[in-house]
């Protein structure tokens, strides 16, 4: 089943045209990388996906459930239930990373009409999430990503995704800036959420986060386009001879 | 009551005319200073973005000097300019100030001393934390009184200040402190001052001394929809430090703000101001700071900071942040912007399922928060959170 399909999609940054005309489909329950030289849309189609403002879609359209979603705010598709972690979060001084969880999961819960989580109820679901991630507990009594390491941002983002429990997780660079540690338990952390139902879209320059996220599919990303989809095997051969080495199918 | 004051008629008066006025002699210094300076006008640097002139120019009764009986309670009370009641470990006594600071730039500062030849000194014994409640009850009045606050060498003293009021509308509140830190103490004040609907006007002008090795830290929070204005100057000896953070949440039509001059005097002196204002509807808020560096201050470290967010269509802020820099051998900087909330943290909040509104709720907190954060005593602390809370969350029903 296809879980996010995008079809011939044409997207702008400013007077920029960064997609042109992407297509994309996206399985349930598979775990999908894409790969591609700096500047090739990598995260413009991320962006794209969750309805950031930079991003200006021209034509084309992206289908989830069979759905458009291109005329959704950002809030209602992450109801919805896709999920990106940022490459680079933000720190928010002020906001209280336990209230802002807390905040997330609740809109969740109440878009799917269960019962919200008080303070002490949300604090018990916490904290097996917490030991898993290696995070100290002080870490969502702090402000949120302030001051935080870049291991700690990113292990923040998969407690996130671990809590809100998305159907699509978009990684952006999930493995930038993190020690060997650091990309175990975060890498442990996805694994965690393989169930065979959701779906990764696993955006990356380098190889490495795969030896730990399985993907199933290979994308490469060029010029704004997918110009090659294959298995798991093209990793090897993007090692082997660059993004200039693929050919376009 | 007595005979009803116009202020305003003391503005072209002549010095033998106020002299008559205010019961003291031509050669009064401080009249001298206040005939000097003059009575603030739409021209006054300091007063330039305040409505003083029609606050000047309005009829207020005067209030009758009828000592009250002084209970001993564990809080300080002042209703109406006269002291109620005092903890006992706290000496409050009228009497004549002699300490006047003469390079004041506020012309206010010296009325309000004409106006008051008698000041409440409060001496404070130990280390202690008071609070201190400012109550006014009189409609159409003018109530002015001046304090003088005077803390012990190595102790650590904290005022917590709040204001309350009950049928006290339109009247003129002039006060003000002349506060010594004494040497190698450190003296907190804490400001909590929510005006709502008119309660009333109050134009607050201070003197603040730091002596060497001393520490003052200034923290006020200023919420509403009332005009008012916070003018104040500290003057720090050497290896003295000031830390001051001012948030202001402003709504409806108001004039609200921070006049303030921060003058280094000693070596090795250091200061910090940081101000936050949140301005709604058609408000303006006013951040007018300058700080000076005197030949004397060498190797002195400063860093003053205002941000301002604009959520109102109308609302517009006045930031400025001046430094005035006679040495070479200093740390500084300073800095000011304004705008609409971070885009990048909104969308961080909404790609999290959040609304837009809701984000936006807790973004405006947050902000008001890295403020009230740093307020120590965690009682205190809930009580301005609560006084923000309550005023932003009425708002925002209203808006709705």
């Amino acid at each position: 089943m296809i879980t996010l399909d995008i079809k011939d999609l044409h997207a702008k940054i400013g007077d920029k045209e960064i997609l042109k005309g992407l297509n994309l489909q996206l399985e349930a329950g598979k775990v999908h990388a894409i790969m591609g030289p700096n500047g090739a849309g990598k995260s413009t189609l991320s962006k794209a996906i969750v309805g950031h403002y930079d991003v200006e879609i021209t034509a084309g359209d992206i289908l989830y459930k069979g759905k458009s979603i291109i005329e959704m705010e950002a809030e209602e598709r992450a109801l919805e239930g896709i999920f990106l972690s940022f490459q680079h979060p933000v720190e928010i001084p002020g906001v209280n990373n336990a209230y802002f969880l807390r905040t997330a999961l609740n809109a969740k819960r109440k878009h799917e009409g269960k019962e919200e989580l008080n303070a002490a109820e949300f604090l018990r679901a916490m904290k097996g999430h917490l030991e898993a991630l290696g995070m100290k507990s002080d870490m969502i009594s702090r402000s949120l990503n302030e001051g935080f390491s870049g291991g700690e941002k990113k292990r923040n983002e998969i407690l996130q995704m671990l809590i809100l429990e998305p159907e699509v997780i978009i990684l952006d660079e999930i493995d930038s800036g993190l020690d060997i540690d650091a990309l175990r338990a975060v890498s442990e952390g996805i694994n965690k959420m393989k169930d065979g139902k959701r779906t990764f879209l696993v955006i990356t320059h380098y190889s490495r986060i795969l030896d730990y996220i399985e993907p199933d599919y290979i994308h490469v990303l060029k010029e704004g386009k997918v110009i090659k989809t294959a298995g798991v095997e093209l990793v090897a051969k993007l090692e082997a001879d660059g993004y200039d080495g693929i050919v376009e199918e | 009551m007595k005979t009803p004051i116009r202020l305003e008629n003391l503005r072209d008066a002549s010095l033998e005319t106020m002299a008559e006025y205010f019961k003291v002699d031509v050669s009064n210094v401080v009249l001298k200073r206040l005939y000097t300076l003059g009575l603030p006008n739409k021209k006054s640097e300091s007063y330039r973005y305040f409505p003083m002139e029609s606050l000047l120019s309005t009829e207020y009764e005067t209030l009758d000097f009828t000592p009250l009986e002084v209970h001993q309670k564990e809080k300080i009370e002042i209703l109406d300019g006269q002291v109620i009641s005092i903890p006992p470990y706290v000496r409050v006594y009228y009497t004549h100030y002699d300490d006047i600071d003469m390079e004041h730039y506020d012309p206010m500062y010296y009325l309000g001393h004409l106006l008051n030849p008698r000041v409440i000194m409060i001496e404070i014994d130990g280390d202690r934390s008071i609070e201190l409640i400012h109550r006014f009850t009189k409609p159409n009045a003018l109530i002015h009184y001046r304090l003088v606050i005077k803390n012990q060498a190595n102790r650590h003293t904290t005022l917590y200040e709040s204001f309350e009021s009950t049928n006290a509308q339109g009247s003129l509140v002039l006060h003000g402190y002349d506060m010594v830190v004494a040497p190698d103490s450190t003296l907190r004040v804490i400001k909590n001052q929510n005006i709502q609907n008119e309660a009333y006007t109050c134009v607050s002008s201070h003197h603040y001394k730091v002596s060497r090795q001393a520490n003052l830290v200034l923290q006020s929070f200023d919420f509403g929809n009332t005009a008012a204005l916070d003018l104040f100057k500290v003057e720090l000896d050497t290896y003295a430090t000031l830390d001051a953070g001012h948030l202001l949440y402003l709504l409806g039509k108001t004039r609200r703000g921070i006049v303030s001059q921060i003058v280094h005097k000693g070596e090795h002196s250091s200061s910090k101001q940081e101000a936050k204002s949140i301005l709604e509807d058609d408000a303006r808020g006013i951040f007018d700071a300058l700080i000076r560096v005197e030949h004397s201050a060498i190797h002195s470290k400063t860093v003053q900071n205002s941000k301002a967010v604009l959520l109102g269509e109308h609302c517009y802020m006045i930031s400025k942040p001046q430094l005035e820099i006679y040495i070479d051998e200093l740390e500084a900087s300073h800095g000011a912007t304004t705008g609409q909330l971070d885009s990048k943290q909104l969308f961080y909040l909404r790609s999290r399922g959040i609304s837009e509104k809701e984000a936006k709720k807790m973004l405006i907190i947050a902000f008001a928060n890295t403020l009230i954060d740093h307020i120590k005593d965690a009682r205190y602390q809930e009580k301005v959170q609560k006084s923000f809370e309550e005023t932003f969350y009425s708002h925002t029903k209203e808006s709705t």
